[in-house]
């Protein structure tokens, strides 16, 4: 079915139009009735009638446009938005389902209800564009102050690591029932700000739903390069370039042509720096059930390596005290291999001596596609490793 | 080990994946050879699962493959939010079997797997005792991180070793993108043209 428009510029336009209105057996539906000159008309004609109607119209000279060349599909797109809005639904956070994965739409969306819902807590910030002009969102906690000494956690920086993203959801809602009921991490928001970026690869999510579940790396495209995309783990100016990265675009490990030429890596960096007061970094991807912190780039351990080592001790068993998960810890290149420009190398470089990388659930059965209904309980150990994290770093400011 | 290799000794348990218990204890040594050659592997393994009703559960699950009235077809197992129909579970523990024998012709010292998905499956009924399975394979390796490809076809009699024949995709230089050859020499023109720049 069609749907024409016709505009009557004169009488006898209009009525030739009047008399199709009489023509019962070409069942034409008028959207628009007749009315009078330079009123549109709109009709949707069976495809039965469109011969006859387009006949009779030029046969008085009357011009007309085709509006909707095809109904039915129209209608079928319809159904289709309507199918995705119905799953966008939550209208609060309540009603929000953590145990299930969800689509960039619908975590941006998730974000405006939460600081709908808690503007004297939560408010977002938008740190920079990613390559496909799409925002990047930084949660920020806070009960007040200025420049307060800070807690970083990012998820999904690479983006197929979708259990990530998904505990940086309940994490933020976490957050936000902790301080309303004045438990868990309410002591921390006494002191410090908590930062929190959920995804922090948007062009490689929405990659992964949309052509490539398995997609690592960003989504850019440098001139001169045969492949797509830049690993933002190796793309931080911390040993870049070196061993423990790839120089060809086509690799997973890919670098990209220089440190931070990816937007999403800049915008981090030129946040933290012009924050200043960042205590403690943690970068969350999946898998391997492992806390990591510096270097990835040398076997020269950090300076504080026996606190950190210490820590993550700490931390691993509080996240293991929930479910029996097991964790390793270490330094990143003792502990998994060698990376090189990798997150917390800089982070530490910065300063911040707290700076640990999380590598989530599992151990290499599920891999990457983490069943759903593992979300929650690896959102729950997680945040009891982060807690103890947050903690330490509060009790030994410096 | 001076002027021979990398010798490890590893004690390590296994368990059952569905029902998280210990279904065995291992000792074992492997011997990565100074020059590039497999490595020199000895195990030996204690069973704590009662071995005869291993046996029946092969043969149930053995009855079920070869009794299929259509082949068993399958894809993306799992889906992308980790999702596994329950009637293809079966065939996604045999791709877990198969792959393993993948990964064991391909891992080195520095070089590990996981199985990522199981992009596809199709059943071959065959006329004698054997069920027979064609799989595309995704194999996550690291450290490099690449999504490897392979194609594994594999047959299986209860009380037999798997036989899995396997062709995995060679990674390096792989076009993401799937955008075709000729784009591909372009590019890689322009590749070299950059550098001169």
């Amino acid at each position: 079915h069609q749907v024409l428009r016709v505009v009557p510029k004169s009488h006898e336009e209009l009525h030739k139009v009047q008399e199709l209105q009489d023509l019962e057996h070409l069942q034409l539906d008028f959207w628009l009735e007749p009315r009078g000159l330079w009123d549109p008309v709109d009709i949707r004609v069976p495809f039965p009638s469109l011969q006859p109607v387009k006949a009779h119209l030029e046969s008085g000279g009357v011009s007309y446009s085709v509006m909707i060349r095809d109904v039915q599909a129209l209608l079928e797109e319809e159904q289709q938005q309507m199918l995705r809005s119905s799953r966008q639904l939550p209208l609060s956070t309540d009603a929000f389902d953590y145990e299930a994965y969800h689509t960039l739409d619908e975590i941006y969306a998730f974000l405006d209800l939460l600081v709908a819902e808690n503007p004297n807590l939560v408010s977002k910030l938008e740190i920079g564009r990613s390559t496909e002009d799409r925002p990047l969102y930084v949660l920020k906690f806070s009960t007040g102050g200025t420049e307060r000494p800070a807690v970083w956690i990012d998820t999904g920086i690479h983006s197929r690591e979708w259990v990530t993203q998904a505990s940086g959801v309940w994490f933020a809602k976490k957050i936000v029932e902790d301080y309303a009921n004045q438990e868990g991490v309410a002591s921390i928001l006494d002191t410090m700000d908590i930062f929190l970026e959920i995804v922090t690869n948007p062009d490689g999510f929405a990659y992964t739903h949309s052509s490539n579940r398995l997609w690592r790396k960003t989504r850019s495209k440098h001139p001169g390069l045969l492949c797509v995309g830049v690993d933002p783990n190796r793309n931080w100016d911390a040993g870049f370039g070196g061993s423990g990265a790839s120089g060809n675009s086509c690799s997973q490990t890919y670098h990209g042509p220089y440190a931070n030429s990816e937007p999403e890596v800049k915008s981090i960096v030129d946040f933290v720096q012009s924050h200043g007061n960042i205590k403690a970094f943690v970068s969350i991807h999946s898998y391997s059930q492992l806390l990591l912190y510096p270097y990835g780039y040398t076997y020269t351990p950090v300076p504080d390596q026996q606190e950190l080592d210490e820590l993550s001790a700490k931390a691993v068993s509080a996240l293991s005290s929930l479910y029996g998960t097991e964790y390793k810890y270490g330094s990143i290149i003792t502990t998994i291999y060698q990376a090189s420009g990798s997150t917390v190398d800089w982070t530490y470089n910065q300063g911040i001596k707290y700076s640990f990388t999380f590598e989530l659930r599992d151990t290499g059965l599920y891999g990457f596609l983490l069943p759903a209904n593992q979300i929650v309980p690896t959102a729950q150990e997680t945040w009891l490793a982060l807690k103890v994290i947050m903690e330490h770093a509060r009790d030994n400011l410096y | 080990i001076p002027d021979s290799g990398h010798k490890y000794y590893l004690q390590f348990s296994t368990e059952d994946y569905r029902t998280g218990e210990n279904a065995g204890n291992c000792l074992a040594t492997v011997l990565y050879p100074k020059k590039k050659s497999p490595p020199v592997v000895s195990m030996k393994c204690s069973h704590t699962t009662d071995q005869k009703e291993i046996q029946e559960e092969d043969n149930r699950l053995y009855e079920r493959l070869r009794h299929q009235t259509k082949p068993i077809t399958g894809n993306n197992i799992p889906d992308s939010y980790g999702n596994i129909e329950p009637a293809l579970e079966p065939v996604w523990a045999l791709a877990v079997v198969g792959s393993s024998s993948i990964m064991w012709e391909k891992s080195a010292e520095d070089m590990g797997y996981s199985l990522a998905q199981v992009k596809s499956v199709q059943q071959w009924i065959r006329k004698d005792d054997f069920v027979e399975f064609d799989y595309t394979v995704l194999l996550h390796e690291m450290p490099t991180q690449e999504i490897i490809p392979c194609h594994m076809r594999l047959t299986w009699l209860p009380a037999h070793p798997l036989k899995v024949k396997h062709f995995c995709a060679s990674h390096n230089h792989r076009l993401e993108d799937g955008s075709g050859v000729e784009s591909g020499s372009a590019a890689g023109l322009s590749d070299e043209r950059g550098a001169n720049f």
